[in-house]
This record gives C-alpha cells, structure tokens and sequence, in this order.
C-alpha cells in the first residue's frame, strides 16, 4: 500500500478548442484551454479532502481525470498506489464515484433495480448483492421506496440512490462530486451527516464543492482552486489563520455607488471590498477585508459618513474561506 | 465469468426499461404488416389486373410471388432500421440520458456493455422476425418455398455485418451527436442500393457495384432464393462467403472503431457531453 489515497503531481489538462466561422469559411481557429494547470496534491488514507472552488475553477476536470473518465494532458496519477492511466480497471474496483448532478441513474428503474444492476457490473451478484442492497437501502433511508421508480423520486433521494451505487463495491476510496448540489438545505445537511459517517468507516473521501461552509464544515483539508491552479492547501483553520492579519466589515447602507467603493479602496490598508444589494431590506451589504485595526474603521466609516450615506448595520467578522478565496483572487467564490 | 455477468446485466437492464415503455409493444405487432402493404398494392396496381406483368418480374428475379419478395425485402430494412435506433443509438441514448459516464465507471471492459446491448437488441428483432412470420401467414399466406432452417442460417451469418456497422455507427453518432440524420442516411442507402422492393438488375450499373459490396443486400438475395425461389445451400454458397467475410471484416472495423471513440472521448472529455 503506497502512503497515500491518491496522488497527484503535476496534472495538467488542454481542451483543443475549435472555433468555426461560419458554414461557408472552413478556416478553423484552434486555441488551447487549459482547465487545469500542473496541479500537485496527496489526499491521506481517512481523511475528507475538499476541493473548493467557483464553477468552471478546475474541480470536475480533476475529479474526472482522478476517476479514469478523462486522460490528463500531463502528469500522474495514483489512486491506492496504481496508476489511472495505465490501469483504469483495477482504480475503479476501489472507488466508488458519486458525480454531479441527478441524471447518473436510471429514472425508468426502481431505486433497487439501480443497485442490482450496478453491483452486477461490479461483479457483486446473488445473495451478498440482495444483503448489500438492503443494507445500503436502510441506511441510506431508501428501503420503504425501493420498489419505486426513481423517476418519482426527490432530487435528495435521487443523491442518496447514487451515493448507494458508488458504496455498492465496499470501495476504500470515495469521490464526491459537487454532491450537495441542487438539494434543499435538510437534505444537503443530511447528505453532509452521511459523508461524516462514510469517514468514520475509516474511507477516504475526495469532496468537490463551491459551498464554503460544506467544505470547511465536512473536510480535514482543503485544496482551493481557481483557474486550474491550486491556490491554497491546508486544514480550513490553517487557511482562514492565513488571513489573522486581516478583519472583515460588513457594513448594511442605504446606498453604494462606484465612486464611494473607490474612495474606500484608496486607503492604503483596505484589501479588498465586495457588494450586494439585498432585495428584501432594501439595502446595500458591503464587504471590506482590511488591514490595521481600530485605524482603518475609523477611515473607513469617515469616508462612508463623509458620502451623506447612513450606516444602518455595522460588525466585524472572523474570516471565512470565502473571505481568502476573496483575499487571493480578489474576486467572489459565486461570481 | 464476471464478463457474462456484466452483459447480461445490461440486458436485464435494457429489457427492464423497454417494459416499462408499452407502447413498444405496438410498433411490434404494427410495422410488419402496415410496411409492407404500401409497396404491395403498388406492386399489384403495376403488374395489371390479369397479372399479365409478372413474366416480366418473374424474368428478373426467378419467382412471380412478389409478396414474398417484398415482405423479405422489408424485413430485413426494418430489422436494419431497429438496430439503428436500439442498438446504434444506445450509447448516445446513454450519454443524453447522463448514465453514460456512470457506466464507465464500473470495472467492466466497456466493450461488454455493448455486447449487452447488442444481445438485448437481438432478442427484440428474433420477437420481431417471430411475430413478423406469424403476421405474414395470416395476412399474406405466406409459405416458404425453401428450407426455413437455411433462412434462418442466413439470418445467424448477417447478424456479425449488420451489428459490425451497429458498432461503427454507434461510434459515429457519439461524434456526430446527431441520431435522426444519421439513422435516414444509412437507411436511406439501405432502401436505395439493397433492392428492398425491387430487383438489383432494374438499378444502373453505377448503382450495383455499390449494391454488391453491401452485406444486407446478400442477406436479401439470400432469403428471397431459399424462401421464394425453394434454393438450396449451394444455390447460395456465394451470398453464405460474403456475408462470413463481410461479418467478420466489419466486426473487427466496428470494435476498432469503438475503441478509437472510447480513447478519444477519454481524451476530449466528451463522454458526458450532452
């Protein structure tokens, strides 16, 4: 057994991208995208790994690539010590993958047919398939609809029917992509519950999410990506003590133009700010990452005041991971 | 052994859908008879109301039962056609569908899941052909001339070339990802140059150098000799080469080719594009 779940050292991948002009000009223009940029990261046996990032960041095409679905460009990959390139059949005998979106099963089958056909294409069959169907069907909360289409099923329990399909083979290696996605808040919390306890059977697991609050609530170490490249990896703690330096304001006005933001940008010791205009108070929620304490409020609240708007809420917060995101790319996780 | 199982996964499978969509039944009990009936009231509106035509017919084609001869014609193109929109459409079904992707990700060769597709769709066509028989009888008195067991040897060795050129064209509608243009252009060529309805010898010469080189066109010349005409092994050992050839050349193109799809789609990512 090599020393981690899954390795991965200088991962690249190019999509060929053709652009045409039209029906009757045949010159084709070919340009190069790279989804993902000579990325290095170990994910150790019985940890949850989270892979954070906004869409189009990188994460899928990873998780793709790590789940034999896409060739890399470049670079390696290890999955329980065996190469994915060379050896896609032996990777999947020990992950299971749960991937985006609620269309990885078949709706026109019961949630039961679903499981026996997939443990049949894991070569899991008779007896053991029929105990391990209904124990994944218990406890994943299926077993009263089983014998239900998964066409009549909630988006939530849809999830779960995947999620039992990738622990149909036992595997010791768990990916998760996006896995939240498209749930209502109980179920997403549920489905958080259910990957915690999946963790504590000692499996790894490799999360994928833009939801920081998933990640830092459910991950012992998270790898923040955007654009291809990683921008940061470490414990959640770790990341958001990267940013001790750095105070957030969350300011409630009545109003916020482009002129004030630049006004406040102008002092030396704000970072970063970032808006939203909240339909149902009517106001503005202004997000300021700042630098030097009591002496930056003061300036910054003087210069707010000095613009005739009124503050109507004030406070400071702790950072969060979405406040590094916003820190090292000056931009939202959700833009 | 776990090979077995997978294909035969994927055909319970198939089958558990196909169940759950009746109205597949329909087309089944529908399209054997209702096909047909068009060209043969042509047929007989053309060869006079005293039949005084069919010496004509019977100079090209060495029988004067032309309802034989178009019924052979026109279940071998609708056991063609189903094969193009079960079997050579399934992968793209898949894909539309978003379990393509999940079904790569088992540890099976990928091969067997259409093996499994191929198997379920067999079985359908074998219901088809059994159905179509007992049709005919009924509607059309249908008799056969030959050996039944030699017709059915004739249809055992087309089906290597007819699901060779399912697996090429299962690979060919993942790149094109278009299903309904590529069904009409390869049924079309089927209806065009493999002599459906109409004897090879009324085509141009351009035209039947290309029919010759065409596997169903041998099935068809084929069956009409065994059925209608009452031929015998010998009679047509030729068509029997062909189409043991034909099988396995586009057998090993068909895999070949979905191999190089598999590997590209690996490469662009477009094994779970819509």
């Amino acid at each position: 057994m090599s020393g981690f779940a899954i390795e991965v050292s200088n991962l690249r991948k190019e999509f060929i991208v053709n652009k045409k002009n039209g029906f009757f000009n045949r010159k084709k223009e070919r340009k190069v995208f790279t989804a993902v940029d000579g990325i290095s990261f170990n994910v150790k046996y019985g940890e949850i790994f989270g892979f954070l990032g906004p869409n189009g960041a990188g994460k899928t095409t990873t998780i793709k690539m790590i789940s034999t679905l896409l060739m890399p460009t470049s670079g390696k990959i290890k999955v329980d010590g065996i190469d994915v390139v060379k050896n896609p059949r032996e990777v999947l005998k020990n992950m299971g993958t749960v991937l985006t979106g609620e269309r990885s099963i078949y709706w026109k089958l019961t949630g039961r047919e679903n499981l026996e056909y997939f443990a049949s294409m894991y070569g899991i069959t008779g007896k053991k398939a029929k105990e391990k169907i209904d124990y994944l069907l218990k406890r994943l909360d299926l077993f009263k609809r089983a014998d239900e289409t998964v066409e009549k099923y909630s988006t939530g329990m849809k999830q779960r029917v995947a999620l039992a399909k990738a622990l149909l083979a036992d595997p010791k290696i768990l990916i998760l992509d996006e896995p939240t996605s498209g749930l209502d808040p109980q179920s997403a919390l549920n489905l958080r519950q259910l990957i915690l306890e999946i963790k504590e059977e000692g499996r790894t697991v490799l999360l994928t999410t833009h939801y920081m609050e998933e990640a830092d609530d459910l991950s012992d170490r998270i790898a923040i990506i955007d654009h291809g490249k990683i921008i940061a990896l470490d414990t959640p703690d770790n990341i958001k003590k990267s940013l001790n330096r750095t105070n957030v304001l969350i300011l409630e006005l009545n109003k916020w133009d482009r002129s004030i933001e630049n006004s406040i940008k102008d002092i030396d010791s704000v970072k970063n700010i970032s808006s939203k205009f909240n339909d149902f108070s009517q106001r503005w929620e202004i997000k300021i990452h700042i630098e030097n304490g009591s002496k930056t409020i003061s300036q910054v609240i003087e210069n707010i005041v000095k613009h005739g708007i009124d503050i109507t809420n004030f406070k400071k917060e702790e950072p969060t991971l979405e406040d590094v995101f916003l820190d090292l790319t000056g931009k939202s996780l959700r833009e | 052994m776990k090979s077995l199982t997978s294909i035969f996964a994927v055909f319970k499978k198939e089958l558990k859908i196909a169940l759950r969509y009746p109205s597949w039944f329909m087309q089944l009990i529908i399209w054997p008879v209702a096909l047909p009936f068009g060209y043969i009231f042509t047929a007989r509106a053309l060869s006079g109301k005293d039949a005084s035509s069919l010496n004509q017919f019977q100079s090209m084609t060495n029988t004067t039962d032309y309802i034989t001869f178009i019924l052979i014609g026109t279940t071998i193109w609708m056991l063609v056609n189903s094969m193009l929109w079960s079997f050579g459409s399934r992968l793209r079904v898949e894909q539309i569908r978003g379990t393509l992707e999940s079904n790569w990700l088992c540890p099976v060769p990928k091969i067997n899941i259409q093996i499994g597709h191929a198997l379920f769709d067999l079985v359908t066509n074998l219901i088809f052909v059994i159905v179509s028989l007992i049709e005919f009888k009924i509607f059309f008195n249908f008799n056969f001339a030959g050996s039944p067991l030699l017709a059915f040897l004739v249809l055992i060795l087309s089906i290597p070339s007819i699901y060779g050129i399912g697996f090429i064209f299962s690979s060919l509608v993942i790149w094109a990802k278009e299903i309904n243009s590529m069904v009409f252009l390869v049924r079309g060529i089927i209806s065009i140059f493999c002599g459906i309805t109409y004897p090879l010898t009324v085509l141009p010469n351009w035209m039947k150098s290309i029919s010759k080189i065409i596997p169903m066109t041998h099935t068809i010349n084929a069956l009409r000799s065994v059925i209608a005409a009452g031929a015998n092994l010998h009679d047509i050992s030729y068509e029997i080469k062909f189409l043991i050839l034909s099988g396995i050349i586009l057998m090993i193109l068909g895999i070949l080719s979905f191999s190089y799809t598999q590997n590209k789609a690996k490469a662009t990512g477009s094994l779970g594009h819509y």
